[in-house]
């Protein structure tokens, strides 16, 4: 096993630049999510890393070894493609062994590795079939099975849940937690689906549009995103965000003239400084203290246990959405009132990079 | 419905009739006595079958010669267009290399020009070789046919790059890649090119007629087309060349027209 990493990494199609110096390092053994938005480069990033995309510029060093120029089977990774990419006229078994025969591996040898992966993956009663006998779970078990067996130094997995319905992906969601922990192999993992990033990771990088936008433990990415975009990318449903001005008197003042108290900052705002306030939907309390705000209910989602309610300020802003438990007391049209805490408050500046907040 | 459906198959089974009749009339024909055929109007069956006519063919005229350079020359033709077809298509699918779309934009574009224009040319460039009245100069033509490059590539197109990739990381080369992953894959095109250059070299009469020009290296319709000035009113002696002809490709198809339908669907099923 080993670390990675990638230096100042850029990648260019012609003339459009799809990463844009990418730098990440990633421990020995860690867990690393990239996570963003379709076209961002995250998964340009991980076909650099395995070797199958040449950067314009930048260095991929896995185990202190500079890889940047080498074939991707001399890199000590393996692959996990979305599309599973299992070699359809071999059996399962065959499929497992194809690298270690190319390697010209000793037979028994490679009978022992193909066997302890299937084990490992609970596939052994699998190994005779051909990969179009198999649903797309089992597919999906062979294809890690086939990453398995050659013992890599590094895991690369490319969205490898997206071909798989909803229960079948939080059970794989699961077992590649429980792998990660039984083999404890240093793992690039790259999905636009933030709930994989959210359960899986150690660590997750947000891309966007070929740049970094923050790097972090789920929670840290989660409590303390570093700008709108992190903010409103992580989390269902996503963040509320609305335009304010500070009053330079610890107060924001909304477009329509209400104000919300904030919470204290590392540098106090002055009076007119425009700012854009956040607040998750699980944040948001209803109930009706004097300084709450007046709502109406438009629009309820319910999920059964939760409920999704999306509150009109009668002032022709974005709905501002709010989720509970549904105890089936709120009907579409009633009136409540919505306290935002200001501990649960998230300031961003007119750049929409996150504002510091004062120790508590 | 099903008065529709009967009609269907009556129509069906009518135009399969009217196609077959001929066959199966060049049979009947070959058993025949000689001069039975000639009679108006022709008998439908022999009177009294015989295997006279083909004692003549394989005695006499030693059709069994020529059976054997047909046999040797459409093998050598099928064995040779896939060793330079298959690569190509290939490569023109799926390896990146400069000039690779402008290269393939031209191969299709001449697959317009008739190959009868092209024959003199090819003759005298291979007359300057001194490859005219060979078997080398007859197997030119067959190399590498632009058809099976667009046929293999087409085909190529459908096959996931990323399959290829994981064999790349598996450590495979390029030419373990082709044999060991996509030449399997291949196995319907394969089969389907393979008939197509089979047929059609066992078929052909123009080029085999231009290069080769020594009696013993004739190829079959070569030959029987030589023997038919001679023997121009012995229908029955044409008729059991004709079967001799037709019968191994017949043969050759219906045992690979399992692969050769799945070939021929590959395009738009497999998309």
């Amino acid at each position: 096993m080993a670390g990675l990493s990638i230096e100042n990494a850029r990648k260019s199609f012609g003339a459009t630049e799809v990463l844009k110096g990418v730098s990440i390092d990633i421990a020995d053994g860690e867990f690393t999510v990239i996570v963003g938005p379709s076209g961002c480069g995250k998964s340009t990033l991980l076909r650099a890393v395995a070797g199958l995309e040449e950067l314009t510029s930048g260095r991929v060093v896995i185990g202190g070894r500079d890889v940047t120029d080498l074939a991707p089977s001399e890199r000590g990774i393996a692959m996990v493609f979305q599309s599973y990419a299992l070699y359809p006229h071999l059996t399962v078994y065959e499929n497992m062994a194809f690298g270690l025969k190319i390697a010209k591996a000793d037979k028994a040898a490679v009978d022992e590795a193909v066997r302890r992966a299937a084990t490992t993956l609970s596939i052994e009663t699998l190994l005779d079939r051909k990969p179009g006998a198999l649903s797309g779970g089992q597919r999906q078990r062979v294809a890690i099975g086939r990453a398995i067996v050659r013992q890599p130094q590094i895991f690369l997995f490319d969205e490898p849940l997206s071909n798989l319905d909803a229960d079948l992906r939080v059970r794989m969601r699961y077992e590649f937690a429980e792998l990660h922990r039984k083999l404890g192999t240093t793992t690039l993992y790259v999905t636009h689906d933030q709930v994989e990033a959210m359960t899986l990771a150690d660590r997750i990088v947000v891309l966007r549009d070929g740049r970094i936008e923050q790097v972090g433990t789920p929670r840290e990415l989660y409590e303390r995103p570093a700008n709108i975009f992190v903010a409103q990318f992580l989390g269902t449903p996503r963040m509320n965000i609305a335009a304010a001005t500070a009053d330079g008197a610890g107060k924001a003042i909304l477009p329509d003239g209400r104000n919300i108290v904030l919470p204290a900052l590392t540098v106090p705002l002055a009076d007119g400084t425009p700012l854009s306030i956040g607040i998750r939907p699980e944040d948001i309390a209803i109930g009706d203290a004097a300084v709450d705000l007046p709502f109406t209910i438009r629009f309820i989602e319910r999920l059964g246990g939760l409920a999704t309610l999306h509150l009109d300020g009668g002032n022709g802003d974005d709905l501002v959405t709010c989720q509970l438990r549904d105890d089936g007391s709120f009907d579409e049209g009633d009136a409540v009132a919505a306290s935002f805490p200001a501990n649960r408050l998230h300031l961003f500046d007119a750049d929409g990079q996150a504002l510091g907040k004062a120790r508590e | 419905m099903s008065l529709r459906r009967w009609s269907v198959t009556l129509l069906a089974a009518l135009v399969a009739l009217v196609t077959i009749a001929p066959l199966i009339w060049m049979v009947s024909v070959s058993f025949m006595a000689r001069g039975e055929a000639a009679q108006f109007p022709p008998p439908l069956w022999p009177a009294s079958p015989t295997l006279e006519n083909y004692h003549l063919l394989f005695g006499t005229f030693g059709v069994g010669h020529f059976l054997f350079n047909s046999i040797l020359v459409s093998t050598l033709a099928t064995g040779l267009a896939l060793l330079f077809t298959i690569p190509a298509g290939y490569a023109f699918a799926k390896l990146r290399f400069k000039g690779r779309d402008a290269i393939f934009r031209m191969l299709v574009a001449a697959l317009v020009v008739p190959g009868q224009i092209g024959m003199l040319p090819l003759f005298l460039e291979l007359k300057a070789m001194g490859l005219v009245n060979s078997y080398a100069g007859a197997l030119v033509p067959w190399l590498a046919g632009i058809f099976g490059i667009f046929l293999v590539r087409q085909y190529c197109l459908s096959i996931p790059d990323e399959m290829l990739e994981a064999a790349r990381i598996d450590g495979a080369s390029e030419g373990q890649i082709l044999r060991c992953i996509v030449l399997p894959i291949l196995t319907p095109i394969i089969v389907t090119l393979a008939l197509y250059v089979f047929l059609s070299s066992w078929n052909d009469f123009m080029w085999p007629l231009i290069v080769l020009a020594d009696q013993g290296l004739y190829t079959l319709p070569v030959a029987l087309a030589a023997s038919s000035r001679q023997n121009v009113q012995d229908y029955e002696i044409m008729m059991a060349g004709a079967v001799v002809t037709t019968l191994p490709v017949l043969i050759l198809f219906l045992a690979l027209q399992r692969y050769y339908l799945d070939g021929l669907l590959a395009g738009s099923v497999k998309g």
